[in-house]
């Protein structure tokens, strides 16, 4: 039915079995649905946030995901800028995963915020000293463009594409990527920052106060350091993830290599980094405000000091050690353990630094808060991984995203499906007369 | 047409960006905006011209004066009035939340009769005329039937126009049984009549003591005239003077207070005679008033000098011997020292061996009538209104005796017995009652053991509550004839509580009547005309407001433009004059009384209830005839209240005992009954002890305050004190079981 | 008009006389026009822009001790007007008034981000997670110089700020008239719903910068080290932060001044006496 519109040489799943699979995400997408139009309509009293916790699991949501998300940044820094060629077989699920990470922290944003229809006001009344403020501004423009970096993936569409007009945007598009890979970059390393800023700059909050360089605390840099190094973990753990679930092998090994030492190297360098920042935080900036470092983490099991184990060693030490050696890279299976470590580390990096910020109290006299999200808080939350799992299918589906799919996964030109469609204008009985057109994933 | 791709790609791109290029998105999206800052949901308070209108509040016996700010005719704010003898500026927290009892959805909107059975909430509305006609009638049909002490009245309050008017409808009538309910001050009064041989109020001169020891009272949380107290305890601090608390348990006086002494509850009266043997033994006592105006001194010296040594005291009350001496000196050391008794916020009148023993301590040190001691303040005399007429039928009634035992034998002191009131009637003990009138207060609720109270309600066929809201009295009631709210009308306060001049503060109108309510002053004088003569005759004003101008003729000026009227030269009467006793003297022993300290009695056999459970009393808790409004039920701490759930104190060591931990379930069971609590660890508490916040637990009024918590009074019975027959119950045995 | 220093509200707070009773808070419920739940028992979501904490020695029976602690909103100063807050807010929805030294918050203008709560180590932002319901006829006690909150935005005390203006606007027509000299407010005619109940006068509010005005002879704020007091029973809470409050509470006794701020273990005495 939809053959029409699905890449040249390569084997899809019937569309019904495709829909099939894709019923129980789409389940979860409308439970997201539901519990978003509820905090919209009725309010965040929908949510188990609290005046402690004004904070939640949202926003810790929102940096985890853009941190994963950097992986876009990071490899179309690499690619477009620093040259590593090789690195054109993955950027495009790179630029995917970024635009599925970037749109769902916005939506993530419009949901948390109590008015959500002032949202803007933060545009129209910014407060320039305010690290937030800097967030939405580098955040909506990156969101734009991987917005126009995502779109020549779309006007490649085996049919889009045989518009001329789509044709010859789309193929103009590429020759300037790089632009807007430099601005991306750019601004991907403020807004990744100032992220790191928001916690860091809270010279009320000794748990999340740094010192630092400027206006910009220590954290700043190291956010975007971190997402540098585990956003490309993130794209090769769900690259990886993509080929269980096709049972394909959709990039090269030696290109996945290249991203994981690379990720590696930057890991490992942000952990000694982080260890360093740790350090001298829990050595001095937090004495000075009268806090020893276990204060911070002795009250209850919840936050106990196992997290900045997991964070620091588990999650960073680890996973840099084995990506930095070509045998734990080459290895398939410490390959996997290592994105995912790196995946967790800086999760619960942005776990600590949104969550802790608010359970520890800073009064003498104050409480530990805890707090547990409501479902509506679950559900919007799996909303956009609902939505990025759809996207990422769908795009799969229909779009060249795999330059290296045919290479590693040659059809026989005796294949049903393949070659009922392989006939120029079997479906189309619409105006255009463009010739199909051989190579769509690169010009 | 045939629209092709092409030109519907252009369309849709071209449609995206004109609609973007317009401003249509960007107006709405500003509209938007506006419209979240003005949700036709949120009210939007009216503005309008500004005034203030001077008041008195009546939530407490304090007589505070209040300025109301006005806008327009709303009420939107009451504030402590400035340069007020009793608060000066100074408001409490229930003082504040006024506004929502005013304008709460708990009023009783008009007349209500009963349509359902008693209690079942089903009532209907009524005209005034028809409620006033229903009771006339009723109870003209009780003296047609030449038995008119089968109606009886409860009243909150003894003093005033009010209360005067409706002791009045009962003498003129013919019933003796007007019942007003009882509190620490009850008790004070009886100490100095029995002592002083006057019949005063007990007033405080605050303002010139430098040393207040307190036996448990709860000078800051709600005991007396609660601004008076608070303002005269900062100045305490500022001047450098002192104040000790004794107390079992570290209430916020005790943790104000500079010195907390804690005792086992109950033997205060024997701390006070080892005080007082300490001062005698050292020769600290003032010789000139001993010698002088002191009888039966020898006798009392006698008895504590041989049964009141620190350690024969330290045995009684767990307080070590050096203590006790160390106290006495600095008492007795001090330029005015003064002692003062009533456990918690005063509202039980509590036990007569430790008045007079805390008050012999006050004489030892000269501190009657003098600066900075006790000073008998004279009651304020009758109205000048002559004596009503009383028919045949009445001079009978008059003649039976009060079915609460008052004023005789062995209780001719006592104005009132509340306790034994509901007990009586409940009991079936005497005659039966054909009606009872309910005014300005919630026995209901606030008397110890309510079932009692509900029980005597079921012995008597018609009950008329005047209540302005809702609460538990008024549901179980067969007709409510609704009171103004203080706000919304005038009323005198005499001589509030503690307070150390004769004063009368003057309640006025600052609102007109939100609903179909009526004085109950007035409601009296109607029901007198209804009832026909000889009552009527004996209320011939025109109305209450006439009725109490012509009740203070000489302060009338003063009450208008000031909002009070204060005996401003006011002295108390000096030593040679002041003691009217046989012997002309401070009697250190009163007569005909056991001597010495007398265990305080507490129900419940101690090998089934190892604890001892006590109520305590907050600010931030009402727990009279005004349930607590929405503002002070908000700040009760997560500590003592939790969703419905009441938390009740323990001391960590006996909740290890017992195998509680923080938050835990229980249940806690007294002889009087049992309540489903959790527990709040507290070290601030006696081993041993369950303290537990009174006030709440109400099951009537609103979703804000109804089923919050459990009634303490639920659980502690009335226990008669042997000299005065009030109710003397500091607590009570109990245990606590998981749930 | 001459030119004056600006001013710098602030409060001293008495714990020696404070006793815990909670009209402060009712005041102001009652003043700024505060909404109420059925079960306000959750702290965590109950709004009450002046909370008052109570503090205890941690010690045993019976040698255990409370205090209480009343606490509005410090208006933190910050280093030169950079509160830990409004340095925050990303739509200027709370600012520092350099002429009066109070913190505003802006409800028409506050989207609900939060952002400010999670920067105020005071606990002294309010979120409303629900809209504003008072029972039907309760609304006509509602103030009208303070705005009702939408559901949404996050408030906070304000010091009253509509006091001082009324008392402003009130200088200002009498000096029109010619009835006074300057516009300048008196100590008595600028005061706080809160200082003005309460019942024990532990509060006291004024002018930090005027010597003439009793929060600064009391305080004694030491304008070489960020308006730290001098007085030795004078502190304000979590000085070390920089946070710089203008709220200063006394006490008399060395374990609650203590707790006031967060000291290492073994970090000895107090620094100061
Ligand atoms: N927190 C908070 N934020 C608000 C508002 C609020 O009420 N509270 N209100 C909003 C509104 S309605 C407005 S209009 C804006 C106003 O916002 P701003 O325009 O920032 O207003 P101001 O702070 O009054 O003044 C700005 C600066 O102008 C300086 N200034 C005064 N006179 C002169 C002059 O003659 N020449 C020059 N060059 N400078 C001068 C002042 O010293 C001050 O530093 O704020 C908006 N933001
Ligand atoms: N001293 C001094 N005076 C000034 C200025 C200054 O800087 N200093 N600035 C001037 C400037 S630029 C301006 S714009 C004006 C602003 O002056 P105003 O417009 O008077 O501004 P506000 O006092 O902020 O708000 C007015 C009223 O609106 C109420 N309000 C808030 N939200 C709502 C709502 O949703 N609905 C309704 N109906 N009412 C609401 C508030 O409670 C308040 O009572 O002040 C001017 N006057
Ligand atoms: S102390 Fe009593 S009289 Fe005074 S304001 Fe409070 S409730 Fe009213
Ligand atoms: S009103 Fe005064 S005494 Fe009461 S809690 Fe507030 S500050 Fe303390
Ligand atoms: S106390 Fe909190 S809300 Fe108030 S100024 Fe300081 S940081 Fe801001
Ligand atoms: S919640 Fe409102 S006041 Fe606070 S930072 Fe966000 S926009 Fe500013
Ligand atoms: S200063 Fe005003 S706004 Fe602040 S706590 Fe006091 S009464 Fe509330
Ligand atoms: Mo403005």
């Amino acid at each position: 039915m939809d053959t029409a519109l699905i890449p040249e040489g390569v084997k899809r799943d019937p569309l019904w079995k495709f829909v099939l699979k894709l019923g129980p995400v789409v389940a979860v997408l409308i439970w997201g649905v539901v519990a978003m139009l509820l905090c919209w309509i009725k309010g965040l009293n929908q949510t188990n946030m609290n005046d402690y916790y004004g904070f939640a699991l949202w926003i810790w949501a929102d940096l985890a995901v853009i941190a994963l998300g950097g992986g876009a940044f990071f490899t179309g820094l690499l690619k477009y800028i620093i040259g590593k060629e090789e690195l054109k077989n993955i950027i495009n699920f790179a630029v995917l995963v970024g635009f599925i990470c970037y749109s769902s922290a916005l939506l993530i944003l419009a949901i948390d915020i109590g008015q959500p229809l002032r949202g803007w006001f933060i545009f129209w009344h910014a407060n320039v000293h305010s690290m937030l403020t800097e967030v939405a501004f580098c955040l909506s423009c990156y969101f734009g463009v991987l917005t126009i970096e995502y779109l020549p993936l779309i006007l490649e569409n085996r049919q889009l594409d045989r518009v001329p007009f789509i044709h010859n945007l789309s193929h103009n598009m590429h020759e300037i990527m790089a632009v807007f890979a430099a601005t991306g970059a750019f601004l991907s390393f403020f807004h990744q920052g100032s992220l790191g800023g928001v916690a860091g700059v809270l010279f009320g909050r000794p748990f999340a106060f740094r010192e630092g360089l400027f206006i910009w605390p220590w954290t700043f840099f190291l956010f975007t350091w971190s997402a540098a190094a585990c956003g490309p973990c993130f794209t090769i753990m769900l690259l990886k993830i993509t080929e269980k679930i096709t049972g394909k092998k959709l990039v090269k090994d030696d290109v996945v290599r290249l991203l994981a030492k690379i990720a590696g190297w930057m890991l490992f360098t942000y952990i000694i980094a982080k260890i360093i920042d740790t350090w001298y935080w829990a050595a001095v900036t937090a004495p000075s405000k009268g806090f020893g470092l276990m204060e911070f983490y002795s009250n209850n099991g919840f936050y106990g000091i196992w997290i900045l184990i997991l964070e620091v060693v588990v999650g960073g030490v680890i996973p840099a050690l084995i990506l930095i050696t070509a045998k734990g890279r080459s290895n398939p299976k410490t390959l996997t353990l290592a994105v995912v470590l790196a995946v967790i580390g800086v999760s619960v990096n942005r776990w600590a630094m949104v969550l802790q910020v608010m359970a520890v109290p800073v009064m003498s006299f104050d409480q530990w808060a805890l707090y547990y999200p409501s479902w509506q808080e679950v559900a919007t939350t799996l909303l956009p991984v609902a939505y990025g799992i759809i996207l990422i299918a769908l795009s799969h589906r229909y779009l060249p995203v795999w330059p290296q799919e045919r290479e590693l996964n040659p059809v026989e030109a005796t294949a049903g499906p393949v070659s009922a469609e392989a006939a120029p204008g079997a479906e189309s009985e619409e105006e255009t007369s463009a010739e199909p057109e051989p190579a769509p994933a690169q010009a | 047409m045939k629209v092709g791709r092409r030109s519907f790609l252009s369309f849709i791109i071209g449609g995206a960006a004109g609609t973007a290029l317009s401003p249509l998105p960007w107006k709405l999206t500003d509209d938007l905006s506006i419209w979240t800052q003005m949700w036709p949901w949120t009210p939007v308070p009216k503005d309008g011209a500004v005034s203030y209108a001077g008041s008195t509040c009546t939530l407490c016996p304090a007589g505070c004066g209040i300025n109301v700010r006005m806008v327009d005719r709303r009420a939107v704010k009451i504030e402590g009035m400035e340069g007020h003898p009793i608060n000066d500026g100074g408001i409490c927290i229930l003082g504040l939340s006024g506004l929502q009892l005013l304008y709460g959805p708990t009023r009783v909107k008009s007349p209500m009769k009963r349509a359902g059975n008693r209690g079942s909430g089903r009532w209907v509305s009524i005209s005034w005329e028809e409620a006033l006609e229903e009771v006339a009638g009723k109870l003209t049909e009780i003296r047609a039937q030449g038995r008119p002490e089968a109606l009886a009245v409860f009243s909150g309050k003894r003093r005033g126009t009010v209360p005067a008017l409706l002791s009045r409808f009962m003498t003129a009538f013919g019933s003796p049984n007007f019942v007003t309910a009882a509190s620490t001050q009850d008790s004070y009064e009886l100490a100095l009549h029995r002592m002083q041989g006057v019949q005063a109020a007990a007033g405080l001169d605050l303002a010139n003591t430098d040393f207040l020891l307190s036996f448990g009272s709860g000078i800051l949380d709600g005991w007396g005239s609660p601004v008076r107290m608070f303002k005269a305890h900062s100045a305490l601090k500022d001047g450098g003077g002192k104040l000790v608390q004794i107390e079992p348990r570290l209430s916020n006086t005790a943790a104000k207070a500079d010195q907390w002494i804690s005792i086992q509850p109950g033997t205060e009266a024997a701390l006070a005679f080892g005080l007082a043997h300490v001062i005698i033994l050292e020769k600290r006592y003032r010789t000139q008033f001993v010698s002088e105006y002191g009888g039966e001194f020898e006798e009392f010296r006698q008895m504590v000098m041989a049964d009141y040594t620190p350690d024969k005291v330290a045995k009684i009350t767990g307080i070590d011997p050096k203590t006790i001496v160390t106290l006495a000196r600095e008492f007795s050391r001090s330029s005015a020292p003064l002692a003062v008794c009533g456990k918690g916020g005063g509202d039980t009148p509590g036990s007569m061996n430790e008045f007079f023993a805390v008050h012999a301590l006050n004489a030892l040190v000269g501190g009657i009538n003098r600066p900075g001691g006790i000073w008998a303040v004279p009651e304020p005399g009758d109205f000048g209104w002559p004596d009503p007429e009383m028919d045949e039928t009445a001079a009978r009634g008059m003649q039976q005796d009060r079915l609460d035992g008052a004023g005789a034998p062995p209780y001719v002191a006592t104005a009132a017995l509340p306790n034994r009131f509901f007990e009586a009637v409940a009991g079936g003990k005497g005659y039966p009652l054909d009606a009872l009138f309910v005014v300005e207060s919630n026995p209901c609720f606030t008397e110890p053991d309510p079932e009692t109270v509900k029980a005597a309600f079921s012995k008597i066929p018609f009950v008329v509550s005047f209540s302005s809201f809702m609460d538990e009295t008024a549901q179980n009631a067969d007709l409510i004839l609704p009171n103004h709210v203080y706000l919304e009308r005038y009323e005198d306060v005499p001589n509030p509580a503690g307070f150390n001049r004769p004063f009368v503060g003057l309640v006025q109108p600052v609102v007109d009547p939100q609903f179909n309510t009526r004085n109950v002053g007035d409601a009296v004088i109607a029901l007198a005309q209804g009832v026909g003569d000889p009552v009527a005759s004996a209320f011939g004003w025109d109305g209450y407001e006439a009725c109490l101008e012509e009740a203070y003729p000489d302060q009338w000026d003063s009450l208008t433009s000031e909002g009070y009227w204060m005996a401003e030269d006011f002295d108390p009467a000096p030593w040679p004059e002041a003691f009217e006793t046989a012997s002309g003297k401070f009697e250190f022993v009163p007569e005909g009384l056991q001597r010495g300290y007398v265990p305080a009695e507490i129900a419940g056999e101690k090998g089934g209830f190892p604890l001892v459970l006590t109520p305590y009393d907050t600010m931030r808790i009402s727990s009279g005839y005004v349930g607590n409004p929405p503002f002070m039920t908000k700040t009760v701490p997560a500590e003592v209240l939790k969703g419905k759930e009441l938390l009740v104190e323990l001391n960590p060591q006996t909740a290890d005992q017992l195998g509680f931990s923080e938050g835990g379930r229980a249940v806690l069971t007294t002889p009087t009954g049992a309540a489903n609590v959790r527990v709040h660890l507290y070290d601030g508490i006696m081993p041993g002890l369950v303290a537990m916040a009174r006030g709440l637990g109400h099951t009537a009024y609103d979703k804000y305050l109804a089923d919050k918590g459990t009634n303490v009074n639920r659980l502690i019975g009335p226990t008669a004190d042997p000299v005065s027959g009030l109710n003397a119950a500091w607590g009570i045995r109990a245990k606590l079981t998981r749930a | 008009m001459k030119q004056e220093r600006p001013k710098k509200f602030g409060m001293v707070i008495d714990l020696d006389k404070c006793t815990g009773c909670g009209a402060c808070l009712v005041a102001c419920m009652s003043e700024n026009n505060v909404p109420f739940k059925p079960d306000e028992s959750d702290k965590l979501t109950s709004i009450t822009w002046m909370r008052v904490y109570q503090l205890n020695n941690g010690k045993p029976y019976p040698e255990t001790d409370i205090c209480y602690l009343p606490r509005p909103c410090q208006h933190c100063e910050g280093d030169h007007g950079h509160s830990p807050c409004v340095s925050v807010c990303p739509a200027t929805a709370t600012d520092y008034g350099m002429e009066t030294g109070i913190v505003s918050q802006i409800y028409t203008r506050c989207f609900g981000c939060r952002y400010c709560m999670a920067a105020c180590p005071y606990h002294a932002r309010y979120f409303n997670w629900w809209d504003p319901v008072w029972p039907d006829g309760m609304e006509k006690y509602l103030n009208p110089s303070v705005s009702v909150r939408m559901r949404g935005v996050v408030e906070k005390c304000s010091f009253c700020y509509h006091r001082y203006q009324t008392a402003k606007d009130k200088a200002i027509y009498q000096f029109a008239e010619g009835e006074r000299d300057s516009t300048d407010l008196e100590e008595d005619e600028y005061q706080t719903a809160c200082t003005q109940a309460c019942p024990a006068g532990a509060i006291i509010f004024g002018d930090l910068n005027n010597p003439s005005h009793r929060v600064h002879q009391i305080a004694q704020p030491d304008e070489k080290h960020a308006g730290r007091p001098k007085n030795p029973k004078a502190f304000r809470l979590l000085e070390r932060l920089g946070t710089n409050p203008k709220v200063y509470y006394l006490s008399s006794r060395d374990w609650v001044r203590r707790a006031g701020d967060n000291y290492l273990e073994g970090e000895g005495k107090l620094k100061r006496h």
